[in-house]
């Protein structure tokens, strides 16, 4: 299968500080990447520089073969890599249904265009099912601010999807979340990519999430790559245990 | 927009209309600086109510636009023609100094613009060769339109009731496109706006761009409206002034402007009985309000109503149309 994502030889420092640190990976389609590593081992940072929120010192990043490292954040999003935030990142103000729309309006057309256009820019039908889809349906009108947490990830996480994009990249997902929502969200999730084929890359702490999601994981330590496989074999791999239960 | 909210609009469009024949010459001059700055106010509040972009610049660009017009009917350019180059003139400005706005944001960026506000200030004032310095510019001609004269006070009243009722529509039908929302997620989360496709550069500088298009274009109804402009009408002052009128009305409301602008002409008018008093009472009122009632007048109206509707708790912060940023 194709490779949706390439990294090559990514580094980025900080100061003295070397976050990531040469790292290369590439996710194929169709698959459910899980990264895990200990705090501070760099997961967040080689998310933003995929991202195109921060700029690598060295390295390439490619998707679908085309470079992307010096694009910004929503011509990226525009050629089709979507993604949630750690911290909860939706329009307190807007309604859920406003929030789903303003996900995927910018893919429609021209900003001109869109001025002359409808109000919903075509997608209120696309934002129905993504919300029945969800299980958001009572909460359409509710403005966004007044979901639960729980409720606000399902949110943030149906706005990834709206523009139909060909790589989502979550960011600890099950971050916060009680294990209730957690089994919903996950289901949701599996659900989606099942649908879709979708390609998916989650970075997570919470093991159990990622043992049962992904489809291979990837574990970063200070900033470079200690081990890749099969969930179950992570499990068991001295290194990785290494790395988490400390020296 | 809810039954009484269209009644609310109905009765105010009614007033509005026969209001002028009500008053006296001086009345009439009061709305139709109402109507004129509400205008102005319309443009500031797209640009800090809804994108959520501080501006202490739009007086600087109602000085523009006039000084435009002023200007250019004296060259004997028809005064359509000169209305649509303040507009566009200022649109292009607007733009340019948007681009601080990529960098700064908040009180950094309030800084920036009152600077450029000291800056158009300076221009008026020491370009004697262009304004006339501080003799400023007299006789602004009023405007005919096939056979009917603005020339009277009542007569250019319902020709600034009329542009009012014009880019208020304008603007309230550009708010409710997908740019409205674009606006609003400029406002509220510039970093999950960009993530989801949204190119903030581009609405940021739109955002300001359109903004002091308004302010131009009530910039060049005042010129005809006063009939003498001078640099100091478009200080800081007056800066200030369209701010107050954007907060007290309610940044991110719609109707905002018109209520804040209401205030800020009549509020000093009604307590001139305190004589010396009057613009210490005024100011008094205003930080009394902003005491009790940060998001407005129609912030207050709102939260009345919610309360009357629904007994049930809901978070003050959240409402319809947004609050101040």
């Amino acid at each position: 299968m194709s490779a949706v994502l390439e990294v090559s030889n990514l580094r980025k420092s900080f100061g003295g500080i070397t976050a990531v640190n040469d790292v290369s990976f590439e996710v194929r389609e169709g698959e459910i990447l899980g990264i895990i590593g200990p705090n501070g081992s760099g997961k967040s940072t080689l998310f933003n520089c995929v991202l195109g929120q921060l700029l690598p010192n060295a390295g390439e990043v490619r998707v679908d073969g085309k470079p992307t490292t010096r694009m910004r954040p929503c011509d990226l999003n525009r050629l089709g890599v979507s993604r949630t935030f750690q911290l909860l990142q939706v329009f307190p103000q807007l309604s859920v249904r406003d929030n789903l729309i303003l996900a995927g309006q910018e893919h429609r057309g021209s900003m001109l265009s869109r001025l002359f256009g409808k109000s919903d820019a075509g997608l209120g039908d696309a934002a129905e099912r993504m919300i029945s889809f969800f299980q958001l349906s009572h909460l359409a009108e509710e403005p966004a601010g007044a979901l639960s947490y729980g409720q606000q990830k399902l949110l943030d996480a149906a706005m990834a999807f709206m523009a139909g994009p060909r790589l989502v990249l979550l960011d600890e997902p099950a971050g916060g979340v009680n294990l209730t929502m957690l089994a919903h969200l996950r289901e949701r999730l599996r659900a989606y990519h099942a649908e879709h084929n979708a390609t998916f890359v989650v970075i997570e702490h919470q093991m159990e999430f990622v043992m049962a999601l992904c489809t291979r994981v990837l574990v970063l330590a200070e900033g470079r790559i200690i081990a890749v496989g099969a969930p179950q074999d992570i499990r068991r791999d001295p290194v990785v245990i290494e790395a988490y239960l400390g020296h | 927009m809810n039954r009484l909210g269209v009644i609310a609009l109905g009765a105010a469009a009614i007033v509005a209309i026969v209001a002028p024949f009500f008053l006296r010459r001086y009345g009439i001059y009061l709305i139709s600086m109402w109507a004129v700055l509400t205008i102005a106010a319309i443009g500031l509040n797209l640009t800090l109510g809804y994108a959520g972009q501080v501006s202490l610049a739009q007086g600087a660009f109602v000085g523009i636009g006039a000084y435009t017009v002023a200007l250019l009917t004296q060259a004997g350019w028809a005064y359509p023609a000169a209305f649509v180059c303040a507009g566009a003139l200022c649109f292009a400005i607007g733009w340019g100094l948007g681009y601080p706005a990529l960098r700064v944001q908040h009180h950094y960026l309030a800084f920036v613009t009152l600077a450029f506000t000291t800056l158009v200030f300076l221009v008026l004032r020491n370009e004697e060769w262009l304004t006339n310095g501080i003799y400023g510019i007299t006789g602004t001609e009023r405007p005919v339109f096939f056979g009917w004269s603005t020339g009277g006070a009542r007569d250019f009243y319902f020709f600034c009731l009329g542009m009012l009722a014009l880019l208020s529509a304008a603007t309230w039908w550009m708010l409710r496109s997908p740019w409205g929302r674009a606006f609003l997620a400029l406002r509220e989360n510039p970093i999950r706006a960009l993530s989801l496709g949204l190119d903030t550069r581009r609405y940021t500088l739109m955002a300001f761009a359109i903004g002091s298009s308004l302010g131009g274009m009530a910039g060049a109804l005042y010129a005809p409206l006063v009939q003498f402009i001078e640099p100091n009408s478009f200080g800081l002052g007056m800066s200030f002034n369209l701010l107050l009128m954007v907060i007290i009305g309610g940044s991110g409301y719609f109707f905002g402007p018109f209520v804040g602008a209401l205030v800020a002409v009549l509020l000093p008018e009604w307590t001139r009985f305190t004589e010396g008093y009057y613009l210490l009472v005024y100011a008094a009122l205003v930080m009394i309000m902003m005491a009790f009632c940060p998001s407005g007048l129609l912030g207050l109206i709102g939260r009345m109503s919610k309360a009357m509707t629904r007994r049930a708790p809901t978070p003050p912060e959240l409402h319809a149309e947004g609050t101040t940023p």
